[in-house]
Order: C-alpha cells, then structure tokens, then sequence
C-alpha cells in the first residue's frame, strides 16, 4: 500500500504557494519520511516532489487576508479532486501553509478510519475567540477543517469528495441552506457539508484527536532558534506586546505573508550555501 | 391507583383557552406508536372527548379536582393516576423522532429520574441559562419534568407528595429562592422537590440521555420563538430533520399550534 503527502499550490497575486509547498515537502521528508506530491498550474522544474500533478487553478473567490491588507484571488476550489489526483493509497492532504514540525502526522496513517480531518482550530496565541472560526453559517454549524485530511481509497472517503463535489457544483444551494453570508466557496464549509451528509446529517464524525494549531493573520510569525523552532509576536488584550516561542509542534499559519518570509529566507540561504 | 399494566408512558394533557394539548399528545402518541408498536400509552387529561383506543391504551381523568388557575399545578395527581408500575412522563408537546426503548434501561436504575439538562437541535448539550436564572440563582439541579420516570415506590411517593406540598404552599415555599416565579412551573417545582429529598435519588445528571431537543428560542437561537417560520425543517417518515441535522429522541417543539398529521 503506497502512502504520501498530496499539496495543492497555486500561486496568486501576493502568496508564492508552489515555493511553500516545495518548502514543506522538505520538512515532510525530514519527519515523515513519506513522499510528496503536488496539483500545480505552474511549469515546476525542481525535484522536491515524487509526482508533479496538472491542474487548472479553479478559482473559489477572493479573500481579504489580513497580513496583506488587501483582498487576493483564491484559488482554492481544485481540493475537491483529492481524491482522484492522488497516487496513493492512503493520503494525507495538507495545505501548503500547514508546518510540519515533528512527526505527529504519521499517527494518522496507523489510524483504522478512512477520513481523518481536524474538528477544533486554536490560536496559539489564544487571543482569538475560535467559536466564530469553528462553526460556519447563521446557526453556528459545526465546522471541521480541511487544512490537514487524511484517507484511504475507500467507499467512504470516495463518498465524502464526491459529496464536496457536489456541494461546490451547487454553492449557491448550500450557501442558502445553511444560511453562509460570504459569498467565496470555502473548502472547509465544503467538507463540514459533506460529512454531514456523509453521516446521515447526524455530524457523528470521526476527527484528528488533537485540534489544529494555529497561527492567526494578526500575529507575527518568524523562525526562532533552529529549523523546527518557531516564534510569534502578538499584541494581547492589554495591548500588551507578547512573545511566544514553541519547537517541534506542527501549526497552521494562517498568515501567508509571514509564513512567505521564512520559506524566503530559506531559499537565499539555501542559495548562498551551495554557491560556497 | 392500584398498577394494571407494567410499563408505560404516560401523557398529561390539560387543555386550556389558548392550547389543545390533547391534540399534542395525539401527536406523541403516534409517534411513540411508530417506533414502538407495542408501548402502552395512557393520556391524563381534563378532556371529556379524548378516547382514541388506537392511540391511547388507556384514558385517565385526573383522581383529584383541578387546580384550574395554574393547569402546572397539577402534576402531582400523575403518580396517582398513572395505571403503570413503572411510568415515563412526557410532556404532551413533544414528538418522539428515533427509538426510545434504551431508556427504560438507563432509567430503571433508579425509582424516580427527573430528566437533567436538555438538548439544541443540534444535538450539543444547551448551553443558554437564559431560562434558568432562578434554577441558577438557587443552586437548584437542572431538571426539565418534560421526561419523567418513575417506579411505584416509597421514593416516589415521596417526590410527588413533595411537589404537592410546594404547589399547596407555594407562598410559603417561594420565601426560600432568590428571584422566585410567581406563578411555580413544573420544572422548579421538581427541581425543589429533588433538592429536598435529594438530587442525588431522583436524578441522573451524569447521563447524556433522555433530554429533551428544546426549541425555545434562546436555545434554538432562532430569531424568534417561531423557529419553524425560519429554519429548515424537514419531516418524513416519523424522521425530523433541522436544518439538515437528524433529531433524537423527544423533540419539544414549543410551537403548540403545530402538530404533524
């Protein structure tokens, strides 16, 4: 049975995505150990990847991000496909901005169920009130992320992207049922839609048993010490400045910019030590 | 009232100016009936014209004069009037959406189960206190009398005489809460009566059922009490649906002038 990592990269206006991803898959290999495919709509000479996957960058909407000030296309409508673009047997999909730091994830893979995704977000600065980020529409639905999803080919995993499929053909629909006032498709309201049919709309759902960490846009995100250490520099409810450090604990960067800055420094480095 | 059959539920239906709770508990009844054929059912009631033997296997007067003032305050007379050894009381504005047979397990471990807590429509624990301030302010348990078992037993006896004895005195009995109601409902009645002979043998708030799928709006955090005017309810083959979310168990729909045919 063939195991590997599947990223989808597509690069907009502000956020080099393909460079993440490349970037990403060398920190997988280094504690996964597993191979990493791609779905790209760019040209990709490099030999960071096992499988490099054509695809058109489908288009979800535009997003305002924070970090940028400014509102970006977002191509993030191609996730839907996961199933059928990946080479392997059993996936994890991550996001391009998702930071692997330890080898938590390989849990997942010895894991009996077929779907696995995360169910609760937090903010590691823990400034953020999540209960807004993890629900999505009018009623407070139940939301589960789709930054990190892990299945097997499966009757079940097969059924849950066949349902994203069908709740991204008919956006409009579902934003109508369950009262969603933004008009950008998202792929976690996506995927919480189709495990709720997925589960008789019972939302018994089998999840990641952590939460997802996460590093929001309104927080400053630099490298610390060494390669898996981190640091974030946010401002607290007493307008406080407060600085955090962590090491080896995976994290979404929801920031892209900052992320952006770190996988830049690494390739001048990069760069400047092969021309040595 | 000696006991005639051994396990059942029983439906109190008071009808009043504004409400055909007989008509509600019609609704119950068939579907108790639907999911279980076999479960006997007796409505109490204050109607004259409630016989229907496919619905209701038995039909029950109230053994003693009504309080006609609060129709609440007679809910004592329930475990007097029932013809059950062993009895769940269901409130008449409900309807039951999945089986509901497991309870009889859970609840005969005790003589007397007053149900803890109550559920949101999507099948998260309530967390609003909006209707439970004076529960709250009183320290008083969480009890919703909407699902009520009981057991013909010493302990029972002694719950309903205690809410007899509140509802009697209630003047005197209000003099003991902060921010008490003036007219008692049922619930702090029972929540009252629990405190007093003790929580700990008439209720079972560790369990996760039964509970009730309140739909009281700051519950239900709809934008008014008419949340069937504003949510998606889906109703097919005795299955409930709210907004696309599959309901369990007593479903407490509120809105009294709706009843599935």
């Amino acid at each position: 049975m063939t195991q590997g990592v599947l990223i989808f990269a597509f690069n907009n206006e502000e956020t080099d995505y393909l460079s993440m991803a490349e970037w990403s898959a060398g920190n997988i290999q280094r504690h996964l150990n597993l191979p990493v495919s791609i779905v790209t709509n760019a040209n990709y000479t490099g030999t960071a990847f096992d499988h490099v996957i054509p695809a058109d960058a489908e288009s979800g909407g535009t997003r305002y991000f924070e970090d940028y000030n400014r509102t970006v296309t977002w191509h993030n409508a191609g996730r839907v496909d996961a199933y059928n673009l990946t080479p392997y047997d059993q996936t994890i999909v991550l996001d391009a901005d998702y930071v692997v730091a330890s080898n938590n994830l390989k849990r997942l893979l010895n894991a009996p169920q077929d779907f696995l995704c995360h169910r609760l977000a937090f903010d590691l600065g823990g400034q953020t009130d999540m209960r807004g980020i993890n629900t999505f529409g009018k009623y407070d639905m139940p939301m589960w992320w789709a930054t990190v999803m892990m299945f097997r080919k499966s009757n079940t995993a097969q059924y849950i992207f066949d349902s994203m499929q069908m709740v991204r053909a008919n956006w409009q629909h579902y934003r109508d049922l369950y009262h969603i006032d933004r008009a950008t498709y998202r792929n976690d309201f996506a995927l919480s839609i189709a495990l709720g049919i997925v589960s008789g709309h019972t939302q018994k759902v089998d999840e990641i048993p952590w939460s997802l960490a996460s590093v929001m846009p309104n927080t400053h995100l630099t490298r610390y010490l060494d390669q898996d250490s981190y640091a974030i520099e946010y401002t607290d409810s007493d307008k406080k400045l407060k600085f955090m450090s962590f090491e080896g604990l995976d994290f979404h960067a929801m920031g892209k910019k900052h992320l952006g800055d770190i996988v830049e420094t690494d390739r001048r480095t990069r760069l400047l030590d092969s021309s040595n | 009232m000696k006991p005639i059959a051994e396990q059942g539920y029983l439906i109190v239906a008071i009808n009043t100016p504004d409400t055909n709770y007989v008509s509600c508990a019609k609704t119950l009844a068939k579907t108790i009936k639907y999911w279980h054929p076999d479960a006997k059912i007796c409505l109490l009631t204050n109607a004259t014209d409630a016989s229907n033997p496919v619905l209701f296997d038995y039909v029950r007067e109230f053994p003693y004069p009504l309080d006609l003032e609060n129709p609440w305050a007679n809910d004592w007379q329930v475990f007097r009037a029932t013809p059950f050894r062993e009895t769940i009381k269901l409130e008449a504005d409900m309807m039951i959406t999945s089986p509901i047979d497991h309870w009889w397990t859970m609840l005969r471990n005790r003589d007397v189960v007053v149900s803890t807590g109550c559920r949101d429509w999507k099948d998260q624990r309530a967390s609003s206190r909006h209707y439970r301030r004076v529960f709250d302010a009183n320290a008083l348990p969480d009890v919703y009398n909407a699902i009520t078992y009981w057991r013909l037993s010493e302990t029972a006896k002694e719950f309903f005489d205690t809410v007899h004895m509140i509802f009697e005195h209630w003047a005197e009995y209000r003099k003991l809460l902060k921010f008490p109601e003036e007219v008692p409902s049922t619930d702090l009645v029972y929540a009252m009566a629990a405190n007093i002979i003790g929580a700990e043998r008439c209720t079972m708030p560790f369990a996760g059922y039964p509970q009730i799928v309140h739909m009281k709006r700051h519950i239900a955090k709809s934008q008014t009490e008419a949340w069937l005017d504003e949510f998606v309810f889906e109703y097919s083959g005795y299955l409930a649906r709210i907004n696309t979310i599959t309901q369990w168990g007593a479903l407490h729909y509120q809105v009294k002038e709706w009843t599935h045919d």
